[in-house]
């Protein structure tokens, strides 16, 4: 079985990085509960969806987390929980 | 079980992004509003997502993060219909005819990596899907 190649989306990059993935990206500042960005911005949503895709194709070093930024997003102040989980 | 001290095994692609088929994986919550939710105390169940799933049919349970944004737009969190624009402008090569949700919340973490994901790549690796996006609220 040689698996599926993966690449992952956090928005939690210490978290994602203790597994080692073999490709992911971070949106930079982000709101927890936006891995692809604001509801109806369809813009934002497939600039971060081509991103993940593109390191996807790259042939990354395996546990490397990409940073990425997205002047197009602003956090919405509505959402009470940016970064932080919740309930633990 | 630290999960920290196993890594991921390292899949190398085969394809290119143009002919590969893609499977939505998503910890997010995410499941059609006709299916069981999610126990929130905790839950290794996952919830088979079928690939022709109309985006307004899904819904999320989870009470880790604020989800109101993909309550709004599914896609905030699971790309299905950026997914599909894609597969229609030829960038990648489909989308998978199985995605797959769960939680991501769970106390029985060795239960997780023994028994659910395994069970999880197993459906994906039967689908169509080439490749996997991984997706977290």
């Amino acid at each position: 079985m040689l698996g599926l190649p993966t690449v992952l989306i956090t928005l939690l990059p210490k978290v994602s990085a203790e597994m080692g993935p073999p490709r992911a990206i971070h949106p930079a500042r982000f709101t927890l509960g936006d891995p692809l960005g604001l509801p109806d911005r369809p813009d934002i949503q497939r600039a971060v969806l081509l991103d993940a895709l593109r390191r996807w194709q790259a042939r990354e070093e395996p546990g490397h987390i990409w940073e990425l930024e997205y002047p197009a997003y602003t956090p919405d102040p509505a959402v009470t929980n940016n970064g932080e989980i919740i309930r633990e | 079980m630290p999960m920290s001290r196993r890594c991921i095994p390292y899949s190398p692609r085969r394809r290119e992004l143009a002919e590969t088929t893609f499977a939505l994986v998503t910890t997010a919550g995410v499941h059609l509003r006709d299916q069981e939710p999610f126990d929130l105390a905790g839950d290794n169940s996952w919830r088979l997502i079928p690939g022709d799933v109309a985006s307004d049919a899904l819904m999320v349970t989870h009470e880790h993060y604020d989800h109101r944004h993909a309550d709004q737009d599914i896609n905030c969190v699971f790309p299905i219909d950026r997914l599909r624009e894609l597969a229609a402008e030829g960038v990648i090569g489909g989308v998978g005819d199985k995605h797959l949700g769960f939680m991501g919340y769970t106390q029985k973490v060795r239960d997780l990596y023994e028994r659910a994901a395994p069970e999880m790549a197993k459906v994906i690796e039967r689908s169509r899907a080439d490749a996997v996006l991984l997706t977290a609220g």
